[in-house]
């Protein structure tokens, strides 16, 4: 982890508490989406390469998510900024790992963070109730900021959380390299498979399901050819 | 009946209040009120039931509500019965989320996440973040503004606008799009990771990714990537710690 100072981490929260607005409440413009997240926090960590390493790892993993109905998904958006903080700063091949375990985590409690806000929005318009029968414009306009807000809130605690424990275990956790480099290509592997099952999953048993296999075909010549 | 671009802008923010209980519900009055604004001088008792009756369940997928929220305020301001209006706010939710899912979820975002992720590991940066969020965020524009000037056209007959629309055929079309770019994507980031670790590491990764897929297709919704992948990291700090 690079040695970031107050200024860095209060602008790598206030990007987090965009990007996990950005998952639902507003303006869901893709800013969430980890490759996005990271190449933002990479830059503001000052190691753009670590940034788009880890958009790029974490993207595969949020290809597997297809957020459709009332379906839980994890958090990326601040799950990516907090990993990217752990990877900053160093060669990505040792960062990259001890990054994937926070972010994994972190974009588990993210994903139930959204549970509970759920939650108490519900509450919140419960306690409301009766305005909204009555047809007061002013308690939806409440109802939505307060909606917001704590979604905001959500998110800043999130990603704040995220940073501090980057930084305890960059520090706490000196890793060797054997080790730094086996969990890199652990998070690898399972990131690819959440792609592959996102893909699969995806495309189903129609003509989608043979675009991807000459997707993958010519993305196969590339990586030879490149 | 003004406030368009005030609802259009109140719909980037529809899921604001999102809940188990209304869903979408008072994003949509949210949304609703800049619309509703003129019939509160033409009928303030009509107003207040339509203000209601925008803030009950509703759920759909965010980027096509605008034709539910148009098509509703051009009811309300026809006077439509209200309970008229809320058969179709029922109806309106199935077709319009599982069209927007299809069209958005699982077709437009992978389909561009997919062509962002090729354009990195092949070294265009920036550009391919900037294209992303520019191509993406300009057609979500046009689809809103599409989407409530169709509602608020077409009212209670939205529906068979809806079948008219271009939708439907924009759905056909871009899940072999998101397919395609998917599998470019996957084999060029593999490459794109794994050239630095040399063949052994290479292979390992790429075996885990097998064991991966097969394991977490075979025990479904219990065992996740990321569940496999966090377990995966456990034992393997495990069997470092006792110097395996």
């Amino acid at each position: 982890m690079s040695d970031l100072q107050p200024y860095g981490a209060l602008l790598l929260v206030l990007w987090g508490t965009l990007t996990a607005l950005d998952l639902v409440s507003v303006p869901q413009g893709l800013l969430c989406r980890p490759v996005v997240a990271g190449a933002v926090a990479g830059w503001l960590a000052g190691d753009v390469q670590a940034g788009l390493r880890v958009g790029v790892l974490f993207e595969c993993f949020a290809l597997d998510v297809l957020p459709i109905g009332a379906v839980r998904y994890p958090d990326y958006g601040p799950a990516t900024v907090a990993a990217t903080a752990v990877a900053a700063g160093a060669p990505w091949e040792f960062g990259l790992g001890l990054g994937a375990i926070l972010g994994l985590v972190l974009a588990a409690i993210g994903g139930r963070s959204l549970q509970f806000v759920r939650r108490w929005n519900a509450r919140a318009i419960q306690h409301r109730a009766a305005a909204l029968a009555a047809g007061e414009s002013g308690a939806i306009r409440r109802l939505q900021y307060g909606g917001l807000l704590r979604d905001a809130v959500r998110g800043a605690v999130l990603t704040a959380v995220g940073l501090g424990v980057a930084w305890a275990i960059t520090r706490a956790l000196p890793l060797d390299r054997r080790t730094a480099v086996g969990l890199s290509l652990v998070a690898i592997g399972g990131a690819l498979s959440a792609a592959v099952n996102g893909a699969i999953r995806s495309a189903g048993r129609g003509p989608r399901l043979r675009w991807l296999i000459g997707g993958a075909g010519v993305g196969l010549l590339l990586a030879v050819l490149t | 009946m003004t406030g368009r671009w005030r609802a259009l802008l109140r719909l980037y923010a529809v899921q604001g209040t999102w809940n188990y209980e209304r869903m979408l519900g008072v994003g949509m009055g949210y949304a609703a009120e800049p619309l509703l604004e003129d019939l509160k001088t033409v009928d303030p008792v009509r107003h207040s039931e339509a203000v209601v009756r925008s803030t009950e369940f509703f759920n759909c997928n965010p980027n096509l509500a605008g034709l539910a929220l148009g098509a509703t305020a051009r009811a309300e301001y026809e006077a439509v019965p209200g309970v008229q209006i809320v058969r179709l706010r029922t109806a309106l939710c199935s077709p319009l989320g599982a069209l927007g899912d299809e069209l958005f979820w699982a077709g437009l975002v992978p389909a561009l996440v997919g062509m962002a992720l090729a354009a990195v590991v092949l070294g265009a940066g920036w550009w391919a973040i900037a294209g992303l969020l520019l191509v993406y965020n300009l057609f979500r524009l046009a689809t809103g503004i599409w989407a409530i000037r169709t509602g608020l056209q077409a009212g209670m007959k939205v529906g068979a606008a809806i079948g008219a629309s271009w939708i439907p055929a924009a759905v056909a079309r871009i899940g072999p799009v998101a397919g395609f770019t998917a599998g470019l994507a996957i084999p060029l980031v593999a490459a794109w990771f794994l050239r630095g670790f040399g063949w052994a590491g290479g292979l390992g990764a790429v075996a885990l990714a097998g064991v991966g897929v097969a394991v977490t297709r075979w025990f479904g919704p219990a065992l996740t990537s990321v569940r496999f992948t966090l377990v995966a990291m456990v034992i393997l700090l495990l069997f470092r710690r006792i110097g395996l």
